[in-house]
């Protein structure tokens, strides 16, 4: 079997790019033209395929006897437009070569931000309402861009008779990518914490490359859409303490119950950001829902369909992610 | 009247959010290579209908005007065919990457009797408009000379210098700096009028794609003369406007609320500096919380195109004058023309 990787030298992608190794399958691995992937050390039998999906017309040959498209590459910096033309124009631009060629089975990275938080309750799963239209526009644009390259994936699958497996990773974090967006909002060196009892959706990067990597070899995750969390979530103020012991940080930790800030957040909105038209992510109340929101997070259908589990727990990520280097998973 | 919008990108947005305000006015469709980006814009502005084949869409629609809101390489071939559809022709800067193509695009809209207008957005901006209209009171006396400066970061992350996926304007002649021509051009001519001389530095002080990162140019025009500067490399960003009249100066930051009147005094001519710093720290106070304000309404970097828009439609629906005439673009341009370099590359 052989993969192409698109996004392959990104936090994820080479995680991914190893775990379909360690499974015996070929990768072909997709980078822009001027990345360097040497200190990424990739077998030789790693093919590198150099492309810029924001412009490249020439994909076709990408594709040359692959057997699935494990899709994670997305704009995910700079703003609205350019993340909607890098994530959902390439994706277009790589789906038309796919159609073009013998390769039927796609994997796509989607994300748990096209989930409509606001409307959720208690519960977050693959059955969980996912944003309507026009309400997905006054969402940021990392949120308008995963949503709708999820919906070109779904319209290009639909079309060509592909098997399409749909994958929704919450938080991935992992070493070099361990702070989130819930536990940036700092005073100087200190952390206000909003729920500190609210879960994080967390998969760590290594469990995560792990579900792309069965899922692109294991045919029961065809036309299937999986949430990937390593488990119910780890509470916020637990997440924290892990990371500033890891990372030596010594500020204060200011705990606000997120009910009262959401309270205070859904006021000022009502009263003074009402008519605005440009605010703060986290002064708008259903962009504060999809960053904080009390939920629980199910990944019971990756468990029951594909048998997973993930391969390292908590305690083991966390010293994979803050203890020393370790050495790349054989292959 | 009926508008259609050909490319859905980030200034597309703007279009196309004016045009929703304006009465009288029904967007009958949008256009763009990409599916997804020509039906969000549609869904995200109720446009009834959207396109992949620009030519469909005009047989489609039958518009009468058409917004071209493309990369710039791509407009002159789309300007024609709108014009050949029998639809006026509201055009993004630069209008055309050569100034013999928008020659021919003038010829052929006067021999379709349509109209071609390009945005020239700031010279619409609210502090401009000010100058403006002291200048035609005649407070501000005739100008004199005008400094137009943009500071802007285009190697940072504005995606003029990626290396990894080339912009299209790069194949301008200037490079990215050729994008921002039209902004200084139209500025300099609504205040001093069509060019007579003009002499140009280019040069490049960091290593990038860009074959240029600074421009510099003196401008003698028919009423006055204007000094021209890009940098890519002075800090923070900022759009100055100074305008030097025979009576006052005038300084503005089109990136900001900020403007500022400089005047004579009657009195002790030693107190003038006192009282016009006090004058000007005042409206500097009020600019920033207009500017916090502008902030958060989201439209401050766009104002001069929703009013540019809406003087546009008033004149194509009364048979008005337009605010930017054939007359006004083609001399613009040759300004753009004669500010370029010779070569694509430094």
């Amino acid at each position: 079997m052989r993969a192409l990787v698109t996004g392959a030298n990104g936090f994820l992608g080479r995680h991914v790019v190893q775990a379909l190794l360690a499974r015996g399958v070929a990768v072909r691995a997709m980078v822009r033209p001027r990345t360097d992937i040497t200190a990424l050390a990739w077998p030789a039998t790693v093919e590198i395929f150099r492309a810029d999906l924001r412009s490249a017309r020439d994909l076709e040959a990408a594709f040359r006897d692959v057997d699935v498209l494990i899709h994670l590459a997305a704009v995910v910096s700079g703003d609205e437009d350019q993340q909607f033309a890098g994530t959902v124009g390439g994706t277009e631009r790589l789906l038309q070569a796919m159609a073009d060629s013998g390769c039927r089975h796609l994997v796509l990275c989607s994300s748990f931000s096209v989930y409509n938080y606001t409307a959720t309750r208690r519960r977050l799963d693959e059955e969980s309402p996912i944003h309507g239209v026009p309400e997905v526009y006054n969402r940021d644009g990392y949120t308008i861009a995963k949503w709708w390259q999820e919906r070109v994936a779904r319209d290009f699958a639909g079309r060509h008779k592909w098997d399409l497996t749909v994958l929704r990773p919450g938080f991935i974090w992992g070493r070099g990518n361990a702070y989130l967006s819930p536990i940036e909002l700092r005073l100087g060196r200190h952390y206000i914490v909003i729920g500190p009892r609210c879960r994080l959706p967390l998969t760590h990067v290594e469990n995560c490359a792990d579900v792309f990597a069965l899922a692109a070899t294991d045919e029961r995750s065809r036309n299937q859409t999986f949430n990937i969390v390593d488990d119910p979530g780890r509470r916020i103020w637990r997440y924290l303490s892990d990371y500033m012991r890891g990372s030596g940080d010594k500020g204060w930790r200011l705990p606000i119950p997120f009910h009262a800030a959401r309270a205070v957040v859904a006021l000022a909105y009502k009263t003074v950001f009402r008519r605005a038209k440009k605010v703060p992510g986290l002064l708008i109340p259903n962009r504060f829902d999809s960053r904080l929101k009390p939920l629980y997070f199910e990944n019971r259908k990756l468990r029951t369909t594909l048998g997973w589990t993930p391969p390292y727990s908590y305690k083991q990520c966390v010293a994979r992610t803050y203890g020393k280097s370790q050495p790349p998973a054989p292959v | 009247m009926k508008a259609v919008l050909v490319g859905a990108g980030h200034i597309a947005k703007q279009h196309l959010s004016c045009l929703k305000t304006l009465k009288g006015v029904d967007v009958a469709g949008v256009c763009d290579l990409s599916a997804a980006a020509a039906e969000a814009a549609a869904e995200r502005f109720g446009v009834a209908a959207w396109f992949t084949d620009y030519q469909a869409m005009l047989e489609a629609t039958r518009p009468d005007v058409v917004h071209i809101t493309t990369p710039p390489p791509s407009h002159f071939r789309l300007a024609q065919e709108a014009l050949r559809a029998g639809a006026h022709v509201f055009i993004e800067k630069p209008a055309t990457a050569t100034y013999p193509e928008l020659e021919t695009l003038a010829r052929e809209a006067a021999t379709a009797n349509r109209c071609l207008v390009e945005d020239y957005n700031y010279v619409f901006n609210k502090a401009p408009q000010a100058i403006l209209s002291k200048i035609e009171t005649g407070e501000f006396g005739a100008v004199t000379h005008v400094e137009v400066m943009i500071c802007l970061d285009i190697l940072g992350g504005t995606g003029f210098s990626d290396p990894n996926s080339p912009h299209s304007v790069l194949n301008l002649r200037g490079g990215a700096i050729a994008d921002f021509l039209p902004h200084l051009a139209s500025l300099a001519y609504v205040f001093v009028g069509p060019m007579t001389k003009v002499d140009t530095v280019w040069a490049k002080r960091r290593p990038s794609v860009l074959p240029f990162d600074e421009f510099r140019a003196l401008v003698t025009a028919e009423h006055g003369t204007a000094s021209l500067v890009f940098s890519a490399n002075s800090f923070p960003d900022a759009f100055w406007l100074r305008v030097y009249g025979e009576r006052m100066q005038a300084t503005t930051n089109l990136f900001e609320a900020r403007l500022t009147f400089d005047r004579q005094r009657k009195g002790p001519k030693p107190l003038r500096p006192f009282f016009s710093a006090l004058e000007e720290g005042k409206a500097v106070r009020r600019a920033a919380f207009t500017t916090l304000a502008n902030k958060f309404q989201g439209a401050a970097a766009y104002e001069g195109l929703h009013e540019l828009l809406r003087r546009t439609y008033a004149g194509l629906m009364s048979g008005s004058g337009l605010p930017v005439t054939t007359s006004d673009i083609l001399n613009v341009n040759q300004l753009v023309e004669a500010l370029k370099p010779a070569e694509v590359a430094a």
